[in-house]
């Protein structure tokens, strides 16, 4: 990118030729042959790349099958069959918390991550650990409210609003405890096999998986639990 | 041609290599830290205030879902950005391209099924009612 | 202990499946009684059951597919004879109980277990050929995903012994599929057979998805590659899109049935025409998803067999893309009258019109191509030839159909089977005979007898047109479509003429097989001893028949459109072949039995659930679990090809090429 010394003219021409509306984001790098970009002709990416877009295109369909659910729950909010509204079952404080746990873990995840790129086996660890117990706590959170919701006869059989209510905040809290028993076990891998390669292409997938659950939890704070309580 | 740019394990040599999301070898873990603080700092505020305008009368009324909703699409580009690293440079374009597919499919299931079923039930009476007509 | 499962799953009252279960179930233990007697299982644990290999992934995909077409087909002689044989008076020889679970099961197979796979296995052992690389993006998981649908496939299969199928169609609408009105265990044999397979195919998508996007050889940018690696690029695309709809609502189903939530029920606040909704926001790309490669295969062969590069090659991709992204803006025109309205139904009666402009723009390129081209008619161009007509027509009865008034009419009648089967045998099963004729000698050595070939196609075509003619036109006269019985005496003659098109079709099946065969007792004769038996021009024809395992020696470097045939013309030009390269060692992915292993035990797990056996499903996830983790922990994952074995098998592959060579200078045919 330092093109010093030519005329502003010629490194506007190249600019235009190369990026003709505008969209490079010149901080990141400069206008030729990427390696494994799209018209990249320099042959196949390696495979740290590889695995990270494959991970990447397969939580995309992961956030299509969510979207699902949450159709479902658009469609039958209202259908509470005599039974309580969506309105009359959510815990906003609870919410809360349960909100501040996953992100402040999808933060330590990132500080985890910052460590294995420094290859510091202690941080990793320690950051995992701390990912791990703030979703451990985001999920007994959950099954509390399932507990206490259920101990009042408010289940998922008992309405279609309750069973599409469930279905999704389920879907999401599965995804957090399957992410939890993943996270276990790469704290084993990386504590018993250390940085090799696989290890950290793992962990970048297990970055972009805890991240995404974030993402849909946003999606589910909002759409069910803020706007919901307003009904 | 050889098979030396075959090599699936070569590291990455430079600068000028695709990212996938979430992934930055050679960004310097200060770079790093400095993304996840502002990410954070930045969905700290947006839950807050979704939270805080959730409950309150600021605004009109029915305006709140939808301030909530943009609230929520506004954080989740904090997190893209933040945690994951999307931007638009050239070496995410792969990235964004599958973002945006994701989207449109996102939206046309969402935005479609909310449309259809609604027109559904316009025509014709919900389930419930009409059972409750047969008893 | 067993769940629900006794004694009385067999169907000893049923005499069709009681001896079909019975021949399979023979005719499974000689196979392998035969397998363990000659010892043959270290080999095919090795070379097959453990492959990570795309080549050898896609032909397991493709006798998998061929089976169940088989199975398929079985079942569509019984709907039509029975159709045939009960009208007025007259009862048939099918129950309506059994006749149900028959066209259910001849949708659910058709569709999932043999076009999928087909298809799926034509992508597998041509896309990294075309893109000159070695195997896909990820081989361990594409094993996976092969025996995950093997899996699948078995499950449906067992039906036929132990319990019953789904008599609810090949989609099954709720109510009738919910625990109230399907307590039995048919049902359940469906979710769980397609859930698991699906999974299967979501991976695939992501994997080629992933390989089209990050591994192409030197040199190959987006517009160079070949079309049916686009199309295979945007069916998977597609497939990552969809699948997970799929995947949702059928989990939805399973939650209504077995736990008694309340998505689909009609109390309580379900509402069953919400399944129709996302189940056919599947299902209309998923129809996309088979014909856009189908559309691929024909590009390559017109082009081959025409002597000209494709026509419009630019136009194809956007309409290629165009029809990716259209395919799912459609789906509504599958329930019409189900009651959206006019707003509704219009919005999506254009698009479904506006979706026939991008084929358009495919079938016209396709007939330029040909127009001033030498046209070799060959058996794959026969059956070019016949998707055009076929297909064509097939199409147009289609938007007659995306006509919300016209299709009021016309909805869930013969004229929509007629329609539907139209495009899917004139295009994907058209496509997979041709694309089986024109690929076979590369995957196998040898070419097919050529006579044998037509007569196959000949007969596919006349009783394609002989069987479902008659059914447009009992469809317009009223007649509904999954009828066990016919009242009307009026519709006799026509189903009388569709039984004659069912027996030409099982004499092209017949040839075929007899094609098959024939082949192989006379293969040295039809040896394909130069890889390039068609005079191709994509990268595949480069490699020798078969290939070797690491495809290419050393990786091609592209310079235009049509890789190939630029290497060939350029040897002709100069007389001689490239100088020999500077061979390296390869890395090739090791075997892996962890595909076989997840599936079996991901079948075991079907089972148990489906008979409510818990235990044992439990047991199964655990096992699962615990192979995937043992996997997981592997150190090895690849070896090394050494430098003295690639030079070899390229040497004997450049001395091929070499009389080729002066075979091709000899004949002067190349223009």
């Amino acid at each position: 990118m330092s093109d010093m010394g030519l005329p502003a003219s010629v490194g506007a021409i190249r600019r235009v030729r190369e990026d003709p509306h505008r969209l490079g984001h010149r901080a990141h790098g400069a206008g030729e042959d990427m390696e494994g970009t799209g018209h990249g002709t320099s042959g196949p990416a390696t495979k740290r790349i590889i695995v990270g877009y494959g991970f990447w295109i397969f939580l995309l369909s992961d956030i299509v099958m969510f979207s699902c659910f949450f159709a479902a729950f658009a469609v039958q909010r209202g259908a509470t069959a005599g039974g309580p509204s969506i309105g009359q079952i959510v815990d906003i404080r609870r919410v809360g918390f349960e909100t501040a746990a996953l992100l402040l873990s999808s933060y330590t995840c990132m500080l985890s991550f910052a460590a294995t790129n420094r290859r510091n086996l202690l941080w990793t660890q320690v950051f995992l650990f701390v990912t791990g117990l703030l979703g451990l706590i985001f999920v007994l959170l959950e099954l509390q409210e399932f507990i206490e919701l259920a101990g009042k006869g408010i289940t998922p059989q008992r309405s279609g609003m309750l069973t599409s209510f469930f279905g999704l905040v389920g879907l999401h809290g599965l995804h957090v405890t399957l992410g939890g028993v993943w996270l276990a076990t790469m704290m084993a891998q990386v504590q018993i096999k250390g940085f090799r390669r696989e290890i950290v292409h793992r962990l970048i997938c297990f970055n972009l998986f805890w991240h995404a659950l974030d993402i849909v939890w946003i999606g589910i704070f909002t759409i069910v639990y803020l706007i919901g309580s307003g009904a | 041609m050889s098979d030396i740019k075959s090599d699936p394990h070569r590291p990455a040599l430079h600068r000028r290599e695709d990212h996938a999301p979430g992934d930055e070898p050679l960004e310097d873990s200060g770079h790093w830290i400095y993304n996840a603080n502002l990410g954070l700092g930045f969905s700290i505020v947006l839950t807050a205030a979704a939270f805080f305008l959730a409950g309150s009368h600021i605004i009109y009324g029915p305006s709140i879902p939808v301030a909530l909703i943009v609230l929520a699409v506004a954080q989740m580009g904090v997190h893209l950005v933040f945690f994951l690293h999307i931007t638009t440079g050239p070496d995410n374009t792969n990235n964004v391209l599958a973002l945006a597919f994701g989207v449109l499919v996102v939206f046309l299931i969402g935005a479609g099924s909310i449309w259809i079923m609604d027109h559904l039930n316009q025509n014709m009476m919900p389930m419930d009612q009409m059972m409750q007509m047969q008893r | 202990m067993f769940g629900k499962l006794d004694w009385s799953a067999i169907p000893i009252s049923q005499p069709i499946p009681l001896i079909t279960s019975i021949v399979i179930i023979l005719v499974m233990l000689g196979v392998l009684g035969v397998v363990t007697v000659k010892g043959w299982w270290p080999y095919l644990w090795r070379e097959w059951i453990t492959t990570v290999d795309h080549k050898r992934i896609g032909i397991m995909y493709g006798l998998l597919g061929v089976v169940m077409l088989v199975r398929g087909f079985a079942d569509a002689i019984m709907m039509r004879t029975q159709q045939a044989a009960a009208i007025g008076e007259a009862q048939g020889y099918l129950p309506p109980e059994h006749y149900n679970q028959i066209f259910s099961a001849h949708g659910t197979i058709m569709i999932f277990f043999a076009a999928m796979p087909l298809v799926i296995g034509f992508m597998n052992f041509l896309v990294p050929l075309q893109l000159g690389v070695r195997d896909v993006a990820f081989p361990t998981l594409n094993s996976v995903s092969f025996w995950l649908t093997a899996s699948g496939a078995l499950l449906v299969n067992a039906s036929l012994f132990l319990g019953e199928f789904a008599r609810t169609g090949w989609l099954p609408y709720p109510p009738l599929s919910e625990a109230t009105y399907s307590p039995g265990v048919g049902v359940d044999y469906y979710l769980w057979a397609i859930q698991i397979s699906g999974i299967g195919t979501l991976m695939t998508g992501i994997n080629f998805v992933t390989t089209v996007l990050k591994m192409r050889c030197p040199g190959m940018s987006y517009l160079r590659m070949p079309m049916f690696t686009w199309t295979a690029f945007a069916s998977s695309l597609i497939i990552v899109a969809v699948f997970p709809i799929l995947t949702a609502t059928l989990a939805m189903l399973t939650l209504d049935r077995y736990v008694g939530w309340h998505y689909f029920t009609n109390t309580a606040g379900g509402n069953p025409m919400m399944f129709m909704n996302l189940i056919w926001a599947w299902g209309h790309p998923e129809v996309y998803i088979l014909v856009l490669p189908a559309f691929g295969i024909f590009s390559e062969i017109f082009s081959t067999f025409s002597g000209k590069p494709l026509f419009g090659y630019r136009s194809m991709v956007a309409a290629t893309l165009f029809i990716c992204i259209v395919a799912m803006m459609t789906w509504l025109h599958h329930f019409f009258t189900m009651g959206a309205g006019a707003a509704v139904n219009t919005a999506f009666g254009i698009s479904t019109s506006v979706i026939a402009v991008g084929t358009g723009v495919k079938i016209y390129n396709w007939i330029f191509t040909m127009y001033g081209g030498r046209v070799r008619l060959t058996v794959p161009m026969l059956w070019s030839l016949g998707f055009v007509f076929t297909f064509v027509i097939g199409g147009m009865t289609g938007v007659l159909l995306a006509v919300p008034p016209a299709d009021f009419l016309v909805h869930n009648s013969m004229f929509l089977v007629a329609h539907f089967h139209n495009v899917i045998v004139g295009g994907v099963v058209f496509a997979l005979f041709a694309g089986l004729e024109f690929w076979f000698p590369k995957a196998f050595g040898f070419r097919l007898h050529e006579g044998w070939g037509k007569a196959a196609f000949w007969c596919a075509f006349f009783g394609f047109w002989v069987t479902f003619t008659p059914l447009y036109i009992v469809g317009l006269m009223g007649m509904t479509r999954r009828l066990q019985h016919v009242v009307v005496s009026a519709w006799a003659p026509w189903l009388y003429i569709s039984v004659v098109g069912i027996v030409i079709l099982i004499l092209g099946a017949i040839a075929q097989v007899i094609q098959l065969l024939v082949s192989i007792r006379d293969r040295e004769k039809l040896r394909d001893l130069t890889g390039d038996p068609w005079d191709g021009r994509s990268l595949e024809w480069a490699t020798p028949s078969p290939p070797p395992f690491f495809n290419f020696a050393v990786m091609p470097n592209v310079e235009g459109e049509e890789p190939y045939w630029g290497i060939k013309l350029r040897a002709v030009e100069t007389q001689q072949l490239s100088p020999e390269p500077a061979y390296e060692p390869i890395e090739m992915p090791v075997n892996s039995p962890v595909g076989f292993y997840t599936a079996f035990f991901a079948s075991v797990f079907g089972f148990a659930m489906i008979w409510y056996i818990w235990w044992l499903a439990i047991l199964a996830l655990v096992a699962a679990y615990a192979g995937f983790a043992w996997f997981a922990w592997r150190d090895v994952h690849e070896f090394e090809v050494p430098v003295e074995e690639v030079a070899r098998v390229d040497r004997a592959r450049r001395a091929a090429r070499e009389v080729f060579l002066t075979q091709l200078s000899s004949q002067e045919v190349l223009p």
